[in-house]
Formats: structure tokens, sequence, C-alpha cells
């Protein structure tokens, strides 16, 4: 009896199951670094020999180059070489994907290089070694001494295929190189590639430089100099090397930007124990007072759109972050917290805005939302300052000094870099003690 | 023997007050701060007999002390004395701020003086005006006691 | 009297100065404090509230433990689709622990079933109303989820796909694949970012065929994060195989839609 009734619910049943498609939800995966490949480049056997370097090694320089700068991100995991199984040349041409799937590269570079006619053609694909398939192929033509560039441009390109964001490789730090005793610092501008590469001095060090920041166009620098013991913003060009002071302020001017389509600059004025913030056009060098107020209003940084300025006042009674028009209108604080907030500065994604906050004797490099909400905290030090972001919105570079005992000893100030989720937190070796790093945009758009 | 004993306590209890107070004012003299402004005379320069060429100032703020008053007029005086004199007020900070916002407060500081200087009669345009921020401490240490030293106006003979 | 009135003043003087100044040995150390360590109370419960009638829960705890079993083994079943669902045999206890381990579509396994009822049986008097009681009308649902975890494990899978148990297949698959995805950074946090994958798997896991449902996203301008979005999917789906499927009931889930979404892992 129980057996008949369960065989008859069972076919019941049964023929009730509808055979419906079964839908599952991936809502979480795991953020480890990307397994990458990055195969040297092979050198074409007709190349031309060159002076200048060991073209023969040109190759594996151009891979090394990538791999540093990928794994200097944090997100991708570059494979060990000597695990490679394919020769570069074949690689190129056609790889064998299972022979990269067993070291388990997600991800293949490879390429080829050409000197020719005194030319360098470098040519790289990159592969998706799981679904077996090419996903870029690109090829550059450029002057030798700019290999270093190509594997910027390739590393860029790459990072953009595999995570959607555009890089930041191909891009240049203009920051300030110290030297000498703590009271008495002697103060360059310095120029470098983002991975510390050819590195150049801009100007002696016979007077005071600060605060240097890059022209969207990139060959412009505006910064702040105590030439003639007067404290001034000076416009640099780099390709010609000259410099010239900014507008005629009777007193100091200092904090200097560019506005985004590179037209303004944008800085402040201390006249009277008061300091307001001033534009100028470039081109027609007329001037524009923003802010009217007996506060400190400086470190003005104009939104990506040109439309908002977020600067650091202390018109509450203690520095904090404000926002207004770009015309000086509507100006709302947006800081709130315990401590002092300063050095803000917009991201070029137009959607957070890095600022250094003081808090109990600690300094603190951060990112918060455009109006104030979502403050967080990325890294906590004895002394660091003023963040600037890369190009792509994702990275931040600031300096940080240490403490010295009571001659000064133990001093250094260096800088560092840090992603905005708060990790991969690593410094950036300069030949010299370093502070104010500003970072360009891309070289090439 | 009873005088003796009260004598004893007598001496007892002055001798401990004194040393208490002793130990108080020991302490005192070792802490050259008063309310966050430097009190001391260390890195203090004179641009005359009795006229200290400097003044002090609390974290974050520019007003002068009574100290800081007293200092300037005294400047004011020799500055009065000696017309032909002109003079620069460097402001300075501490490093424990951010750089572009020390050299405005440090320009504040130096107009804090100047313009005390001009209600005791000293001319303006004798007066010239620079703010270095942070950039030229006077003691490199990074201590409390340092850190108020570099928070200065340091008037400087310019002639 | 003067005398111990001296006294008195002296003493009292002499306390008050001390409290008044404090001597420097008298000064206590500031405490050190260890830093505060949050710790967060996370509720963990191994079940999600079914609200099945009381001893259908026990049979559905016995029916769990042995499909654990079953499934944690995890090789693919050795023939398909041979069901036979009137080869019904009566237990025998000793031979039904060693079927639960062999992994086949067998109907063997509707002994479970049988088993508990047997067990039911001796604990208590068989009652066929409850059984009705258990399909009744209001409470088929129950009833029906009860009945099939006493089944074959291929209508445990339907089960649990369908009403989405916790420590099901289910979450097995989820956490193969949240090995294999990585999750590529830099997509916005404000665009709609679901990539819906379909399947057709082989009885091994692995896949014969796969299909992006948004396929026309991939190529929109403005829209290049979501091809990356979705080929990291697409990767991570190759890279697991073969993927976590029940051993049994092919049928059943070898159409398989996969959707994956991020946005819960970019806000936190």
């Amino acid at each position: 009896m129980k057996k008949i009734f369960f065989i008859f619910l069972f076919f019941v049943i049964s023929f009730k199951n509808a055979y419906s498609l079964i839908k599952v939800d991936i809502t979480r995966g795991n953020l480890d670094p990307l397994p990458i490949a990055i195969s040297p480049l092979h050198v074409d056997s007709k190349s031309e020999k060159l002076s200048l370097f060991d073209t023969d090694k040109l190759g594996e320089e151009i891979s090394k180059v990538i791999e540093q700068n990928f794994r200097s991100t944090g997100l991708f995991n570059p494979l060990k070489k000597d695990s490679f199984v394919q020769k570069p040349d074949i690689a190129h041409l056609k790889p064998r994907f299972e022979d990269w799937r067993l070291i388990k590269a997600q991800a293949l570079i490879t390429g080829k290089v050409l000197i020719k006619n005194k030319k360098l053609k470098v040519e790289f694909r990159l592969w998706d070694t799981i679904a077996s398939k090419e996903m870029i192929a690109l090829s550059f033509t450029t002057t030798p001494p700019n290999w270093r560039r190509v594997a910027h441009i390739i590393s860029d390109k790459v990072y953009e295929r595999l995570t959607g964001e555009s890089g930041y490789f191909d891009t240049r730090i203009i920051y300030v190189s110290e030297t000498g005793p703590k009271d008495r610092r002697i103060k360059k501008l310095g120029l470098m590639d983002q991975d510390g590469y050819n590195v150049k001095y801009l100007t002696l060090g016979n007077e005071l430089v600060l605060t240097p920041r890059f022209n969207p166009a990139n060959q412009l620098i505006t910064y702040m100099s105590y030439f003639k013991n007067m404290p001034r913003v000076y416009l640099l060009d780099i390709e010609t090397g000259i410099q010239e002071v900014v507008g005629s302020f009777p007193g100091m001017t200092f904090a200097p930007r560019f506005s985004p389509d590179g037209k303004k600059i944008i800085m402040s004025f201390a006249k009277d124990g008061n300091s307001d913030i001033y534009t100028m056009d470039l081109k027609t060098r007329i001037v524009e007072k923003i802010t009217n107020h007996p506060s400190i209003d400086t470190s003005p940084s104009y939104s990506p759109d040109g439309k908002f300025i977020c600067f650091n006042s202390d018109r509450s009674g203690i520095q904090q972050i404000y926002v207004m028009r770009s015309d000086g209108t509507q100006v709302k604080r947006i800081t709130f917290g315990t401590g002092l907030y300063g050095t803000p500065v917009w991201s070029p994604r137009g959607d957070l805005i890095a600022f250094t906050k003081v808090r109990k004797g600690r300094f603190y490099i951060g990112v918060m939302r455009t109006d104030g909400t979502g403050e967080r905290l990325l890294t906590e030090n004895f002394y660091q300052e003023a963040p600037s972001w890369s190009p792509n919105g994702r990275v931040l570079v600031f300096y940080r000094e240490t403490k010295s005992g009571t001659k000064g000893e133990g001093f250094s100030a260096k800088l560092w870099s840090i992603d905005i989720t708060g990790y991969n937190e690593r410094q950036i070796k300069t030949e010299t003690d370093a502070s104010d790093p500003s970072w360009s945009s891309l070289l090439s758009k | 023997m009873r005088f003796n004993k009260a004598l004893r306590s007598l001496f007892i209890v002055l001798f401990s007050t004194l040393i208490i107070s002793a130990c108080s004012t020991a302490k005192k003299a070792a802490d050259p701060l008063k309310n966050d402004v430097y009190t001391g005379t260390e890195t203090v320069e004179y641009l005359a007999n009795g006229v200290p060429d400097r003044v002090f100032f609390a974290t974050n703020k520019f007003n002068l002390t009574t100290a800081a008053r007293d200092t300037l007029r005294k400047q004011a005086t020799w500055l009065r004395k000696n017309k032909k004199i002109t003079v620069t007020i460097e402001g300075h900070a501490d490093e424990r701020g951010t750089r572009e916002y020390n050299l405005a407060l440090g320009e504040r500081r130096a107009n804090s003086a100047k313009d005390y200087l001009m209600t005791y009669g000293v001319s303006g345009k004798r007066l010239s005006v620079i703010s270095y921020g942070k950039e030229r401490p006077v003691n490199p240490a990074s201590s409390p006691l340092a850190w108020s030293q570099n928070r200065r106006s340091v008037t400087v003979k310019a002639n | 009297m003067s005398r111990s009135l001296f006294f008195s003043f002296f003493l009292h003087a002499f306390f008050i100065c001390l409290t008044a100044l404090t001597l420097p040995f008298m000064l206590r150390n500031p405490i050190d404090l260890p830093p505060i360590v949050s710790v967060e109370f996370i509720e963990i419960r191994d079940e999600t509230n079914i609200p099945y009638a009381p001893k259908a829960r026990k049979i559905i705890e016995k029916v769990k433990k042995e499909k654990e079993r079953v499934v944690s083994e995890q090789a693919p079943p050795a023939d398909i689709a041979k069901e036979k669902p009137d080869r019904i045999s009566m237990p025998e206890d000793k031979k039904e622990k060693q079927e639960l381990k062999k992994k086949k579509q067998n109907p063997e396994e509707i002994k479970p079933q049988i088993r508990q009822v047997s067990e039911f049986e001796k604990k208590e008097l068989f009652d066929p109303n409850q059984i009705a009681a258990l399909i009744d009308k209001a409470k088929e649902e129950q009833a029906e989820t009860q009945r099939k975890n006493e089944k074959l494990t291929q209508s445990n899978v339907k089960n649990s796909f369908a009403k989405g148990l916790s420590l099901s297949e289910e979450d097995a698959l989820r956490a193969q694949i949240f090995g294999c995805w990585s999750v590529p950074l830099g997509l916005p946090f404000d665009e709609e970012l679901l990539v819906r994958i379909k399947l057709k798997l082989k009885p091994d896991g692995t896949i014969l065929k796969s299909e992006i449902l948004d396929h026309a996203r991939m190529n929109t301008p403005g829209q290049s994060f979501y091809r990356v979005l979705a080929e990291s999917a697409l990767r991570a789906i190759r890279i697991c195989q073969p993927l976590k499927v029940p051993p049994t009931g092919y049928e059943r889930w070898k159409n398989l839609q996969l959707n994956f979404d991020p946005t819960e892992m970019l806000k936190g």
C-alpha cells in the first residue's frame, strides 16, 4: 500500500518538474593579481647595430620595463621568465597556448623589434591564453633613444585592455629634489619618468623652489620660486627652458596650478596677512580675484570640467576644505571631521578629492567624494602630505618626511605612491631626497 | 623634652615644604613653553642691546602674546631712534603643517609684527615682509621645543 | 594647649602643601592602554529558515547528511539516464550505506526515503494522516520539498537551485568560481555591471558551448569596461573547468546560466 502510494507520488512529482534553466548568481570574485607572461621581445636579426646601446638586448630590456610597470601596479603578477617554454620569435608568430597555460598565465605579451634606417620599429601582441586568441596587435615607430617610451605605451595599451581603465605608464613626474642640512635645504626642480628613469634637473638650486605642477599639455610647468628673495609663481617651458614670472603681484604668490584647459593659472596671493585665490589668463594676462575673505585661502584645484574649484581655507577657524564655482560663488564647506584638512586635489576622473589630514599629531593621506562624504584615510605617518593624482585617477603620489634628531640628523624626504583602495603603498626611488611631486597626464594622447 | 619634640616636627614640616616648593620650581624652569608659545632666550639674537630680534607664536596662531608685544615695543623704539634703518620681517612656521598653508601662515605672522610696529610709529615704508613657511627652521629637530622655536617672526636689518 | 594647636596647624599646612604641589615621585605613570580591537559579532547560521513542519525537518536533516556525502565525492556518474523508477526494492540495512556511497543515478537511492519511513514507523505509528497532512494543499510546498529530499539526488539538486538553500551545490559552484574569477579593477561604480553567460555543459562539468547574453553591449562605444568584465567572466569559467556540478541529474543542470555581477564587491 505504501509502496504504491509513493510510486504514484513520485510519478506525479517527477512529471511536474520542468527542466527550467538553472541560474546561479556570481557576485564575488577574487582580487588576486592577474598572472601575465611578458615574453622578451624578439630582435630581428636584420636590425642595424647602434652605438647607443646593445641592440641585441633591446627586446629583453623593453620587456623588463613592461614587467616592472605591471609589478608596480599590484594588480598583475608578471611570471618568471625562466619558466617560459617558447622562444620569443616563435611565440610572437603563433604561441602554443597550452605551454603558456601550463605556467598559469592568463595573458601573454609577445613582440618584435627592428632597427632600420636609424628608426626603431616595435610590434607587439597581447594574447588571451585561456580563450586562445589574440587581443591586441599594434606597432610603433620612433627613434631608438625613445625605446623606454615604447615600453610604457605598450604597458598602457595592455593595462587598458585588461582592466578597462586607461593606463598611467607613459607619464612623467615633476618634483623638488632636496639636498643639504635640514635648516638650509638646497632645492631644485627634478623631472623623471614615472618609473624613476631619465632624471633631469631644471633649475640650479640657487634659490628655493616649491610645489611644481604640470600643465595638461605637458610642456609647461608652474612652480613657486624665491628668485631674488621674492617668492613668486613662475612658468617654465620644459622644451625651451625659458622661465617667466606670472603677473606682477605686489606680494607673495604661491600654490599655483593650471586650469584643465591649460589656459589659466590659479594661485594664492598674500598681502597684509591675508591670502586670497586669484586666476590669470596666460594669453590675455587678465587677473581675476576669486575669493574675497579675511581668512587664508590657498591650495586651489580645479575639477576636470573646469566648473568647480576645491580649496583650503581657515575661515571656520581651522584649515578645512571648501568647494566653490569657478567664478568664486557658492562657497561650500565639505570637511567637518576632527583635525585639520589641507592640500585638496581634484581627481582627473572628477569623482574624488584627495587631501592631507592632520589629527592628534599624525598625518594622513585620504580621499573623499566631492561633496565631502565617504572620507577614507589611506595611510598614516609621522609626516606626509601633498597627494597628486595619476592621470587615470587610481593612484596617488605624495611625499613623506622622517623625524630628525637634535642636529637635524636622520632627516629624509621621499616620494611614495598608493592605490586609492589603500593597497600597494610603495616608495618611488629618487637619487636625492624628494618632495612636492606632481604627476603629468599621459604623454601620448 | 616636649619642646624638642615639637621643634623637631616643625623642622620636618618646614623642611619638606621647602623641598616640595623647590621641586616644583625646578620643573618650571625646564619648560620654556607657556601656552604653546616659546618663552626662552635660546635662538634669540639682538638688534641692539636689549632689543630681541624675534617674537614667537602658538601652533597655527598668529596673535601676539604680551611678551611679543613687549619685544616689538622695544624694536619700535629702536627703529624710531635709528630712522635710516629699514628692516625685513620674516615669518616662519613649524614643520607640523602643510607646506602651502604654512607659507600663508608665515606671512600672517610677519604682518602681525609689522602692524604692531606701525602702531608704534614706524613707517610702513621701512618694513617689508617675507614668509618662509616651514622652509628655514632655526632648530632642525623634530620636537615640541624645536617647533616652538621655529614658530617665529624675525626682524632683520635690510640695510 | 597652644603647643598642640601649633602642631595641628603645621601638620595641616604640611598636608595641604603636599596635595597642592605634587612631588615628582608621586606622579603616576600614564597607563599604557592596549589599542582597542574591534570585534564584530557575526551570526553563523548553517541553515536558512525554511518553515518546515518539525517532523519534516528531522527527515530533511537526515537526508541532507546523506546527500552531502554523495555530493562531496564529486565523480561523474558512470552511466547516465537510466531511470527505472519502478525498481523499488525493500531496503536491506547493510547494503544501504554502501549504496549511498556509490555515485550512481540509481533508483535504489529511493531507499533512504523508505528507510526513513521505516524508522518513522519504528518510532511512531505510521499515520496515513500525517502523510496526508504533508501533502495537504496548504502545506503542499513543504511536502513537495520533503518528498524531493527523500528521492533521487537529482531532485535534491533541482530543489536546491530552485530554493537557494545554503550549503548546497549552488554555493559549492559559487565558491569554485570565486577562486577563478579575477575581478578587473577599474570598473565604474555607477554602471550596470551584469554579465549573463549561458553554458551548455558536458556531464563531467566541462563546457560544450558558452554564450554571452548581452553580446551587443561588448562593442558599444563608451562601454569598453563591459567587454573587459565579460572577458574576465569567460576566463573564470574556462579556468574553472571542470565545474563543480552535481554527480547526478545531468538533464537538470546541463543548461546553466551564470550571472556575474561585481557591484557588491565594488561597493565594499
